[in-house]
């Protein structure tokens, strides 16, 4: 009871912050026009214009990118039964960037899709290594694949300092922006694709939540079990990949969610349960409608990278749950 | 009861199984089989071989050469969800960092019986709640499992076995650890399921008090089976073990056998 409790009071949040934020933003629109606009929508109406063309797409990218995100983080701290690991931790983050320069260098493009494209290709490269590395082991793989995450991140991140190192100062505050994350990217021509692979992802990991959580409790019982180990953790690295792959493209880099959200949710609620998953990205979502309401709101004619919040909100909260819990318990 | 289902066919069948890991020699020309019912016990020191060969009878590993069966058909053919439907696993430690309950490590057991679609009844949550109940932490059961004792770890374990309805239940030293009170009680536990049981001991009194068989392993070979009374001598000990002992035959209450052997080790060590 207590776990349904808490999944419709975080539905509702959901439902309420995405109007608030809907309303909410450098220019004032009223509560009437969001709702025309969802409802009634006169493309001739400026206001309205702003919600339906900028807003709304800008909100439902937040809100995906954080549930897919905090479940691309769920996966791997479960199939690597390491609590520190996140989507950044194997290297994904450091190919997307890596890709980005990678096609400053080359072509000297700045702006606009072919960039998702490279940061795209630069995290699948990255995730091809990774997996090319941990296929074929039986012992040792999430060693394995943790430190060949590491070492991988290292790599590439050594490459693009040098690649950096020999651009120009544009260059590099272009590429310091876009690594900082930011959801003014969004329009409606590309969200099917985050969309897509989130929700898919989603019911991937709704139908395999029983053998997926029995990794918690160790190889060998997890064998045991009838779960085919090898197989269930490549196939959700390849998953935790292909999200952060596309969410990385569409957002830059945003720290924190992957690897804060599953951890709060879990004080509250055991990943075991069917709710638990659920509640995990809708909380990841939830949070990310507002850092970006934070992002578009805190300064007039500026908007502050959505990475910097995410860590700054994320890391004091998570200090104080910590807190809170020691003297409780 | 000791001689119950002697003659239908083995649960378990071991045939020249030989195992290696980097061209080390882990076991060699294992020969066994397991009748139903029988509760065996798997003793040896450390470093012979027991978790190996558990390994391979749960599939863990997969023997260099020789031929394992599972009611007469090998274990390779059997697809590992159907395999984990018979063959139920308690080992010694999990790992717990997830704040899993003891409700959500019992439910584990239904795994193999379910589907990717099913979802769990209200049949599989009375089961689940009827085997915590059985092991005695019924007021245990929302409590995250990393909360729990030794003892009462290795009865959820038990519990999650129950859960799995298996006709064979393996155990890897389920009471190292355990202050005497659990390791007696653990045992009773896995005896009062009536399946058939093969567990790895530490203690060789306790092995010898509640086993009906024993297969000794010294260094990676079955050195001796049968029943305790027979095979557990003061020469076996020296042998195997390495140490001085005198073993009594001591009358036994319960299960029909009426000698089992107790152990009085020597306790001045020769270097």
């Amino acid at each position: 009871m207590k776990h349904v409790a808490i999944t419709v009071s975080l539905a509702l949040s959901c439902v309420i912050s995405f109007f608030i934020a809907l309303k909410l933003g450098a220019i004032a629109i009223t509560t009437e026009q969001v709702l025309h606009a969802l409802w009634h929508y006169d493309v001739g109406n400026f206001s309205q214009k702003i919600i339906i063309e900028l807003r709304l797409p800008r909100v439902i990218l937040a809100f995906i990118a954080g549930s897919g995100l905090a479940m691309a983080g769920l996966i791997l701290q479960t199939v690597t039964r390491n609590p520190l690991a996140d989507p950044y931790l194997f290297g994904i983050s450091s190919g997307a960037s890596f890709g980005v320069v990678v096609l400053f260098a080359v072509t000297g493009i700045q702006a606009g899709l072919a960039l998702s494209g490279a940061a795209f290709a630069g995290s699948l490269l990255a995730m091809t290594l990774l997996l090319l590395i941990a296929k074929g082991r039986t012992s040792g793989q999430v060693e394995a694949m943790l430190l060949a995450g590491v070492a991988l991140s290292f790599l590439f991140s050594s490459f693009t300092s040098l690649l950096l190192y020999w651009s120009d100062p544009q260059a590099i505050s272009a590429i310091l922006f876009w690594n900082l994350g930011s959801f003014s990217r969004a329009d409606w021509q590309w969200l099917w694709l985050p969309s897509l692979v989130v929700s898919g992802c989603m019911l991937i990991m709704l139908l395999l939540r029983r053998p997926i959580n029995a990794l918690l409790l160790g190889d060998e019982s997890a064998t045991t079990l009838g779960v085919s180990v090898e197989k269930v953790r490549l196939g959700m690295l390849l998953l935790s990949s292909l999200l952060t792959a596309v969410l990385v493209a569409m957002c830059g880099g945003v720290g924190f969610v992957g690897l804060m959200i599953p951890h709060i949710v879990r004080f509250f609620i055991s990943q075991a349960t069917t709710l638990g998953l659920i509640t995990t990205a809708m909380s990841g979502g939830l949070l990310m409608i507002w850092v970006d309401v934070i992002a578009r709101i805190s300064f007039e004619n500026q908007e502050l990278p959505i990475g910097v919040i995410t860590s700054a909100i994320g890391s004091v909260f998570f200090l104080f749950l910590l807190m809170f819990r020691k003297r409780s318990s | 009861m000791n001689d119950r289902g002697s003659n239908c066919s083995p649960v378990i069948e071991v045939c020249h199984l030989n195992l290696k890991i980097a061209e080390h020699h882990i076991l060699n020309n294992i020969n066994f089989t397991i009748q139903p019912g029988r509760f065996v016990g798997l003793i040896g020191p450390n470093g012979a071989g027991k978790s190996s060969l558990l390994r391979c009878l749960y599939r863990y590993a997969a023997p260099s050469a020789g031929r394992i069966t599972f009611f007469g058909k090998s274990l390779s053919d059997y697809p590992r969800q159907e395999y984990a439907k018979h063959v139920a696993v308690v080992l010694q430690e999990i790992p717990d960092q997830f704040n899993l309950t003891v409700f959500d490590v019992v439910a584990m057991g239904v795994l193999p019986h379910k589907t990717l679609f099913s979802s769990v009844n209200q049949q599989d949550k009375t089961q689940i709640i009827n085997a915590i109940d059985k092991v005695g932490l019924n007021d245990k059961a929302q409590q995250p499992f990393s909360h729990l004792s030794g003892g009462e770890k290795q009865r959820a374990l038990i519990a999650r076995a129950i859960v799995q309805q298996p006709t064979f239940l393996i155990m890897d030293e389920p009471t190292s650890h355990l202050d005497v009170k659990y390791q007696i009680q653990i045992m009773a536990l896995a005896k009062s399921l009536n399946i058939t049981v093969l567990a790895s001991f530490h203690d060789l009194n306790l092995a010898a008090a509640l086993c009906d068989e024993i297969l000794v392993l010294q260094q990676g070979a079955l050195v001796a089976q049968g029943a305790p009374i027979d095979i557990l001598t003061a020469q076996l000990l020296a042998d195997v073990y390495g140490v001085h002992a005198v073993v009594n035959s001591v009358p036994c209450p319960y299960d029909g056998i009426t000698q089992v052997p107790h152990i009085r080790y020597h306790y001045g060590y020769q270097l």
